[in-house]
């Protein structure tokens, strides 16, 4: 891969960011908004003296222990984030092979010199690696936001708030964990994501309906001919919330090295190689 | 002159539907060559398997590739411009030409610059915002600014006014032909383009029904108004068409000598409209 192919990778995260800019920055720009308005309102409803046991308590949750060990605490205010980051990834790749076929767009991008597996591939690094920097970007705001605020109360109800740059640091290794959770995420879940692709680059309307459907319809023929259910049983495998979440440097390195996540990225792989197939002819 | 487009049978079928029926289609290098041809007739599928955006059947060479195993690859030395709406409507026409000059190692971001500054398309409105004309505009201009070997337009003025139409064919001719490069230009406003060709192709019902260079129309179709007591003979010279014209009767001949032709009334070199209203029905008749 020389310069040119490297500069041509970056204008197409580019693209992808540029179009989906609702999703990947407005989305948690408003959820942090809606958390800091909701914030100060519940402030404005307490007393002083709620205001200080909670700021106490909290002094005392988190005293003697290291940022490593706080930042799982830390990742709690990360669920709406992570949860709306899911919902957003689910419509953008529904539509990522479709959408443009629809608006017909499609013969505009297919008349630049961009490989269809570049294009798939921009797609897959946009979700997996690119876009969760913008919601982690938000949420360190937010965050640093949060403990700005919390040393103004602290100084202005008088109380010490011992261990702010413990937290800082905590809040920063906690998202570094939300982060490579949701990229290992995204590995973990490569079948899925490639199915779904898949359907995108296939179906002329309603994608989802099909990526559904024919799932469904499979696992129905695989019990009735051969009375087994291994599609059922490698979904459900790969479904359990916990799976997902890093809250150890050294879980990395666990969730990334094995033979499940290894059958899982060949699976997914191939199916994306359908979806790039698929994409060669509009027609 | 070597041959930039080769395509030996070219078969698509849609279902039931051929919509390419085993053409041979040669465009020399710096040709502008017209396919025309009426609504359905197989225009745009013809060149979409030109820049392999259709899977089609038999031997195709584009600029020395198969386009069907190398789009990519071929998209840096062909453009291709469809109908208005396909430029995506989210871009800013800033981020539009940040885009292409970031994919595409061909183009020239000051050429663009050039021509939209002879334009009123603002750098920052979206796509969507621009007027079909401007949405033209735009894209010409992106086009003009990549040095590419050809370039094949799909009804590029489609719903356009006849000063925004006019405008395009003008900048094409005078600001990006230069004789070296090829054109082709797919439409069913035959008038509009008539006098840019220099090759010219009718297709119709998937077939390839004429192809000719323009120079040599002349030699080859010849449109008499024929004197009423020598119809019995100009019907057995086999007239391509018939028509009506002041209460006379208009026969187009093809490969008949202009000799053998004279005596029968007044000749012409029919208009390539004339041409192909009589290439079509005579292809239905066929």
């Amino acid at each position: 891969m020389n310069k040119f192919h490297l500069l041509q990778f970056h204008a197409l995260l580019q693209r992808e960011i540029l179009e989906h800019r609702n999703m990947f920055i407005m989305a948690p720009a408003i959820l942090a908004g809606l958390i800091l308005l909701f914030s100060v309102w519940a402030m404005t409803r307490m007393g002083q003296d709620t205001v200080s046991i909670s700021i106490e308590y909290m002094a005392l949750l988190f005293d003697g222990l290291s940022p490593l060990e706080m930042a799982p605490m830390f990742m709690i205010p990360a669920i709406p984030f992570i949860g709306i980051f899911y919902f957003c990834a689910i419509i953008y790749l529904m539509n990522s092979l479709y959408q443009d076929r629809q608006e017909l767009s499609i013969l505009f991008w297919q008349s630049m010199p961009v490989s269809n597996l570049n294009t798939v591939l921009s797609k897959l690094v946009t979700i997996g690696m690119v876009a969760p920097l913008f919601y982690i970007a938000t949420m360190f705001a937010l965050y640093v936001i949060a403990l700005f605020w919390l040393a103004i109360l602290g100084w202005s109800y008088d109380i010490e708030v011992a261990g702010l740059g413990y937290m800082f640091l905590a809040a920063v290794v906690s998202l570094i964990f939300v982060y490579l959770s949701i990229v290992t995420t995204a590995l973990w879940l490569l079948p899925t994501i490639g199915w779904v692709v898949l359907f995108s680059a296939f179906a002329k309307r309603t994608p989802i309906l099909w990526a559904i459907g024919v799932f469904i319809l499979v696992g129905f023929l695989e019990e009735f001919i051969f009375g087994t259910q291994f599609l059922g049983n490698f979904v459900q495998s790969r479904s359990t919330p916990t799976q997902y979440l890093i809250l150890d440097f050294q879980d990395v390195v666990e969730r990334l090295i094995n033979y499940d996540m290894l059958f899982g990225i060949m699976v997914g792989s191939i199916l994306l190689a359908g979806a790039v197939y698929m994409r060669r002819f509009i027609d | 002159m070597s041959n930039i487009v080769e395509a030996r049978a070219l078969t698509k079928t849609y279902g039931s539907l051929k919509a390419l029926d085993g053409i041979n289609l040669t465009i020399p290098t710096g040709a502008i060559s017209g396919l025309i041809g009426p609504n359905g007739a197989g225009k745009t599928t013809a060149l979409k398997a030109l820049i392999g955006l259709c899977d089609v059947e038999g031997e195709l060479n584009v600029a020395g590739m198969d386009p069907r195993a190398a789009r990519h690859k071929l998209m840096e030395d062909v453009c291709f411009i469809a109908d208005v709406g396909i430029l995506p409507k989210w871009f800013k026409v800033s981020q539009l030409i940040d885009y292409v000059a970031g994919v595409h190692p061909k183009f020239d971001r000051i050429k663009t610059g050039e021509y939209l500054s002879t334009t009123d398309i603002p750098a920052n409105k979206r796509i969507k915002e621009l007027s079909k004309g401007m949405v033209t505009q735009l894209h010409l201009a992106l086009v003009m600014a990549i040095d590419v070997k050809l370039l094949v337009l799909d009804e590029p003025t489609l719903g356009l006014d006849i000063i925004y139409r006019k405008e395009f064919y003008d900048r094409l001719l005078n600001d990006y032909y230069d004789g070296d490069r090829t054109i082709v230009i797919s439409t069913h406003q035959v008038e509009e383009i008539e006098a840019l060709l220099t090759h010219l192709n009718f297709i119709n019902n998937g077939e390839i029904v004429l192809s000719a260079m323009m120079t040599d129309l002349a030699d080859i179709y010849t449109e008499v108004v024929v004197d009423p007591e020598q119809i019995a003979q100009a019907d057995a010279l086999n007239p391509i068409h018939i028509r009506e014209l002041l209460g006379k009767k208009s026969y187009t001949f093809e490969s008949v000598p202009k000799a053998q032709l004279q005596p029968l009334g007044e000749i012409y070199t029919p208009s390539v409209a004339d041409l192909f209203v009589a290439k079509m029905k005579d292809s239905r008749h066929e």
